[in-house]
């Protein structure tokens, strides 16, 4: 399946709110398969959101495992269709970038344990907790879901100095 | 055609902090048709400081950039610096190393921002953020100063803390290391 380009704001899909998945079809696998795939072909990339790649469907993907952060605790490759988080607790913060955002970052608070439940391509429902970055991955992945960018939830204004390479 | 070149400056404004200020300033440039770049204004005691990089098409020229903004700055006080940025400046390459963010902080003493950057500066270690602030009580005076910084290829954030673990001895001092490279989710 093929990579996919990953959209830039100010891309209009990136500030839509995404539908439900209602029915898995042949269609979300596919999408499921662009996903993986665009993820495991950006440098460092943990997790793609469907808006990301155009799709305005509440699917997106997530895998922490090999990344330094999240290698020691993760759950693999997480394939969530219209995932929900039932319970969040504690509170961190990270200074994130996104690649629809690119040259840009900036310090977010993100709840340090939570407790979502989605579909499974093949329809089970799986109900999992997760914590640390692998939940500030899911919690950063499900926000492009609802139109929402890090810079929405940026709490610190010293900010934005590095990786712009140039003006 | 070719492309009208762009011109680039690095503008200083700081004065005594009061309403208006950026508000004026924007102005000014936005009068002469210029662009707000990388910008970072703050407040410093009861000052404000602003540094701006702005950028407009030639034909544009340094004096009539002051021109325009000395009478802005006059006018509420404001003491103004301008300088021009030449093209490889402009075009510098970004950071690739790790970032750290490092805090120090301990009972207010002279020499403590000049102690730690100095060992910095010695690695080859980039600040690339810094502010620090006098707090505590008059009888109990406390400083504290954060810095984020760039480590140059093969520079951990463990050897950060270890070079300067003596200084921290020496100034009695709190000093803390730690990575705070972000990630691109």
């Amino acid at each position: 399946m093929p990579v996919q380009p990953i959209l830039r704001y100010p891309h209009p899909v990136l500030k839509k709110l995404c539908h439900r998945v209602e029915q898995i079809d042949q269609k979300i696998h596919e999408l499921i398969q662009d996903l993986v795939d665009t993820m495991l072909d950006g440098p460092g990339s943990v997790g793609v959101a469907a808006p990301q790649i155009g799709v305005t469907l509440r699917v997106c993907v997530v895998d922490v495992s090999k990344n330094r952060h999240g290698k020691e605790n993760n759950h693999g490759l997480l394939c969530m269709i219209n995932p929900e988080i039932t319970a969040r607790s504690g509170s961190a913060t990270m200074r994130e970038g996104c690649m629809s955002v690119p040259d840009y970052t900036g310090d977010v608070d993100r709840a340090t344990d939570i407790t979502l439940r989605f579909s499974e391509p093949d329809g089970t429902l799986r109900e999992i907790d997760a914590s640390g970055f692998e939940a500030v991955a899911i919690q950063h992945e499900m926000d492009h879901l609802d139109g929402v960018l890090f810079l929405d939830r940026v709490t610190s204004i010293k900010t934005g100095l590095f990786r712009r390479k140039n003006y | 055609m070719t492309q009208p070149e762009i011109l680039h400056y690095a503008v200083s404004v700081v004065g005594k902090d009061r309403p208006g200020i950026v508000a004026a300033i924007s102005e000014g440039l936005f009068n002469l048709g210029c662009n707000i770049a990388d910008s970072s204004c703050t407040m410093l005691g009861g000052e404000f400081a602003m540094i701006l990089i702005i950028s407009l098409k030639k034909p544009f020229s340094k004096s009539r950039l002051v021109e325009e903004l000395k009478p802005v700055c006059d006018k509420i006080g404001m003491s103004l610096g301008v300088r021009t940025l030449h093209s490889d400046e402009v075009d510098r390459q970004g950071i690739d190393g790790e970032i750290c963010m490092i805090s120090v902080y301990g009972a207010d003493q002279p020499g403590i921002v000049y102690r730690v950057t100095r060992e910095l500066a010695a690695r080859n270690i980039n600040i690339t953020d810094l502010n620090t602030k006098l707090i505590g009580t008059e009888e109990e005076p406390v400083y504290v100063m954060m810095l984020e910084v760039a480590l140059p290829d093969g520079v951990t954030a463990e050897m950060v803390e270890h070079t300067l673990a003596d200084l921290k001895k020496e100034l009695n001092v709190e000093i803390g290391v730690r990575v705070i490279t972000p990630v691109a989710f």
